[in-house]
């Protein structure tokens, strides 16, 4: 394979970096045409560091940690809405779903035979009626539950 | 540098802010801050831009949750961070053409600012990323595979394209075309 650059190149941008220069890499960099083109770039570049220092003029980080909590704050918020939102779909499926039941069982019994055609189905509906609450309820406590354990952790 | 716990619990909702919180973010923010600044600058060619994007880099990395790191991996994260925020700038404004730098004030070089200066309007913003990598920060060529997701194979190619490029104007005996 064509060798496309020096391998020292890497030692002589250290060097520069650290200013220990060694009478090896001193002798290496007098003859290496690629070595030098390197140095030559690296020193113009670290004199636009040196300029960019200068200007540079960070802001505070106290108002970047404030402004990362608060965004931090906002994405815990719009998960918890989804959360809500997914919920309520839950829910209103649910109540549909429950008022298909009662109508069909009320449509397909006579009158006085309603109540006791639900007394008969009551203990399955009121079972499928729990574990579905049960699912909201767990559903709506996990993001809570989670969070408190990740905070306890620390 | 501050462990993956410590950075997570800065930002935790509901959680109150100690002077220690404080005082750990200020310690990686001062250890880190100006390097990414600079890089940020030179890529972008404008103070703004980086002011911007070097807000935008730290709230990204403490958003991210990422995994416990040393302090070369958090600085090699933060320069990653601020690489793909540079990516996602170019791509949604189509600035790849560096803008007019920013005047730095009286100086004893002015040639050799100005050679610097265009050759960096000269080159692409991958390459003028390496070289500032490289020669400014002394990554070696695995770091800025890591800082800029390309493949250390192809960084040696590209980094030394990049400097062949740049070297043209600088150049005492270059004729400006």
């Amino acid at each position: 394979m064509k060798q496309i650059s020096c391998e020292h190149e890497t030692d002589v941008i250290q060097a520069l970096r650290s200013g220990e220069w060694t009478k090896e890499l001193r002798l290496h960099l007098a003859e290496c045409q690629d070595c030098s083109q390197a140095l030559h770039l690296a020193e113009a570049l670290h004199e636009e560091a040196r300029r960019a220092k200068i200007l540079c003029n960070p802001p505070d980080p106290h108002w970047i940690l404030q402004r990362s909590r608060r965004i931090a704050r906002e994405i815990a918020m719009r998960r918890m809405a989804r959360l809500l939102a997914a919920m309520r779909i839950l829910a209103a499926v649910y109540v549909v779903a429950a008022t298909g039941w009662f109508l069909r069982g009320y449509a397909a019994f006579q009158y006085r035979e309603v109540a006791s055609a639900m007394h008969g189905a009551a203990r399955e509906f009121a079972l499928m009626g729990a574990i579905v609450a049960a699912v909201c309820v767990f559903a709506g406590l996990w993001p809570i539950l989670r969070e408190s354990s990740e905070s306890g952790a620390r | 540098m501050e462990d993956a716990r410590t950075i997570a619990a800065w930002i935790t909702p509901g959680r109150e802010l100690t002077a220690a919180d404080e005082e750990g973010f200020r310690r990686l923010y001062e250890a880190t801050s100006r390097p990414l600044w600079g890089y940020l600058q030179h890529a972008s060619g404008r103070p703004d831009v980086a002011d911007d994007l070097l807000q935008e880099t730290y709230c990204k990395f403490l958003l991210r949750r990422a995994p416990a790191m040393d302090e070369a991996q958090t600085r090699s994260y933060l320069f990653r961070i601020a690489t793909n925020l540079l990516h996602n700038r170019y791509r949604s404004r189509d600035d790849n053409a560096r803008e007019e730098p920013a005047e730095y004030g009286a100086d004893t070089d002015e040639d050799a600012r100005l050679d610097v200066q265009e050759a960096m309007r000269h080159l692409k913003p991958r390459e003028r990323e390496l070289l500032w990598l490289a020669y400014v920060e002394g990554m070696s060529h695995a770091e800025i595979a890591a800082a800029t997701g390309l493949g250390t194979m192809s960084i040696r190619i590209l980094l030394y394209r990049a400097r062949q490029k740049a070297s043209e104007f600088l150049r005492p005996q270059r004729t400006k075309s």
